[in-house]
């Protein structure tokens, strides 16, 4: 059993006197093995959830429970890769993936630890690539070695916040195939908590979509994604059903999108003629 | 792997620069003040290492030819130059400027006082400088990582850092019991704040979200320091530890003028005082080629070290 509960979450900061709220009354729900992806324009509060979840910010307000136990810190239950950054540069591979391991409980013993390094590397296919740094490997196979690292780390749940955000389409789709074919791979899924701006990726990885909406970042619709697994892109894409629910979530997004306009070109005639 | 020479025209003006000296060399014979058989002959061998070392620098380091070609014809033409103006023609001051044959004969006669001279300076320096890695890295990446004490102690190490370490001289001669240990602690001194700083500033120079990446693993404040901030922080640590390597080797050569009985500094001052300029030259010339080749092995170790750096 692993579920997530986000119980009102709000997340203020103090901006020299004024406060910014980032998040307001965040309350969501994952039960186990759900693939949830949080969706909305940039400045939601998309990522801000991923940092409160995996314990690197504290809320202002309210509460991350992980199997009904409250989130105080980071840790290694859960299992985390950000948009291009989650690996240490002066580490090979292989060397991320053993680092990793060697601080996740229940694994011990160097030659296991090596054995299964060597494992998640040849799953996602860069055995050649073993001993490689990450400053010579192109964005998609240093993604690959995150995600490799991600699941060699056998957490409870996933965070993954934007992990695609930075690839060439063509490298998007394939990662996307990989994480789910891993992700299915196991005798049980993993709970996974997805932050995206991309529909049609949160439509093909997802169980459930978080619609949010900025300033202050709040959770605007839950969708429920009905089609069964495994899914395959092409005939997805073709689904009368898939169209409709693309267009809906388009429609929220770009209402979001006409309203933030609007809002920013008010705050910018408001200054300009107050100055 | 296979060898092949290529000469450039700036190649083949070295071998001739090169050829033409020993040919003065060991041909004309010098000027009356600068006559030193010894020194002629060891002048001569100089000049065949030279000539080696430019064919095999070539051989092994073919696409660098240019560079190769160029460094060792301003060499080969200061050798030259040097030979004709000061050992043949003796154009100035014949007891300040010796010539190359005069220098050299120094070498033959003095080498056993420079070499225990080169070994004592070498242990003080990699004393004073090895204290100041061992104790200035970890000092200075728990400042860079404890914001408190950075704000506490930064300022206060940023006034006291440009001081120069031999303004401490007198003060360390005085309460130090041999002059050995004062220098040690004066090279400390030195190369400490260049190396803190470097270490700071290299750990405010990771960006958070590495950081962060680092934080969601759960490690320990130790592991946290040792294996990331470390490593993260280690090209700036390395640009303080040059700058702290001159910076000590400065000091040192300036305490041993000064102060001490052995070492590099202390010949070049003590035949200064004797108006021996040829020694004095010769000590300037070993100073050089151990700063040339501490420097190689530094690099090495950097480029080791940061392997993992962009290309």
């Amino acid at each position: 059993m692993a579920t997530i509960d986000l119980q009102n979450i709000s997340m203020v900061y103090g901006l020299n006197g004024s406060s910014h709220t980032a998040l307001d009354s965040v309350n969501v729900h994952i039960s186990d093995g759900d693939f949830i992806s949080l969706i909305g324009p940039s400045g939601c509060g998309k990522s801000t959830i991923i940092d409160i979840v995996s314990g690197l910010k504290k809320p202002s307000g309210g509460e991350v429970l992980l199997d009904n136990v409250p989130v105080t810190g980071p840790g290694t239950d859960r299992g985390t890769v950000f948009q291009d950054y989650s690996l240490f540069p002066w580490m090979s591979a292989f060397e991320n993936i053993r680092f990793a391991l060697e601080h996740t409980e229940g694994i011990s013993g160097k030659e296991r630890i090596d054995a299964e390094a060597k494992k998640y590397i040849d799953l996602v296919g860069l055995t050649n690539f073993a001993n490689a740094y990450p400053n010579t490997l192109s964005g998609g196979m240093r993604q690959r070695v995150s995600i490799a690292r991600m699941f060699s780390m056998d957490p409870k749940v996933f965070l993954m916040d934007e992990p695609f955000g930075a690839l060439d389409s063509l490298n998007r789709i394939y990662m996307q195939d990989l994480l789910l074919h891993l992700w299915a791979q196991g005798e049980k899924r993993k709970t996974v908590l997805f932050v995206t701006h991309d529909v049609d990726e949160a439509l093909l990885l997802s169980d459930r979509i978080a619609v949010m909406s900025p300033s202050p970042g709040r959770i605007k619709e839950v969708i429920d994604i009905p089609f069964a697994r495994p899914r395959c892109r092409k005939t997805l894409a073709a689904s009368r059903e898939y169209i409709q629910l693309k267009s809906h979530l388009l429609s929220i997004l770009y209402c979001e999108m006409l309203d933030d306009i609007e809002k920013q070109e008010q705050k910018l005639t408001g200054s300009e003629s107050a100055a | 792997m296979t060898l092949s020479l290529k000469l450039s025209a700036e190649g083949y003006v070295v071998i001739a620069i090169l050829i033409v000296t020993l040919l003065l060399a060991v041909a004309i014979p010098d000027a009356p003040s600068q006559v030193s058989p010894s020194g002629t002959t060891l002048f001569a061998g100089i000049i065949i290492f030279l000539l080696a070392a430019f064919v095999a620098s070539l051989l092994y380091h073919p696409k660098e030819g240019q560079a190769v070609s160029d460094i060792f014809l301003i060499i080969s033409l200061f050798v030259l130059s040097w030979e004709i103006a000061f050992g043949k023609l003796a154009l100035l001051d014949p007891m300040l400027f010796p010539g190359p044959a005069r220098v050299f004969a120094v070498f033959g006669n003095d080498y056993a006082l420079i070499l225990k001279g080169l070994v004592n300076s070498l242990g003080l320096l990699g004393a004073g400088y090895a204290l100041a890695l061992a104790t200035a890295i970890p000092i200075g990446l728990y400042l860079g990582w404890k914001k408190r004490l950075f704000n506490a102690a930064y300022p206060i190490a940023k006034a006291i850092s440009p001081i120069p370490p031999t303004a401490y001289l007198p003060y360390t001669i005085v309460l130090l019991p041999t002059f050995a240990s004062a220098s040690i602690f004066l090279i400390f001194i030195g190369a400490f704040w260049p190396i803190l700083i470097g270490a700071v500033y290299g750990v405010h120079s990771i960006d958070h979200r590495l950081i962060n990446s680092a934080r969601t693993l759960g490690l320990s404040e130790k592991d946290m320091v040792k294996k990331v901030l470390f490593p993260g922080a280690l090209p700036s640590i390395f640009s303080g530890a040059m700058i702290a390597f001159i910076l000590s080797f400065i000091t040192l050569t300036v305490a041993e003028m000064l102060a001490a009985t052995s070492g590099l500094g202390w010949y070049i001052q003590y035949n200064h005082d004797f108006a021996n300029y040829d020694k004095v030259v010769a000590g300037i010339i070993v100073v050089a080629l151990v700063v040339i080749v501490l420097m190689y092995f530094f690099d090495r170790i950097q480029n080791y070290c940061l392997r993992w750096q962009t290309p």
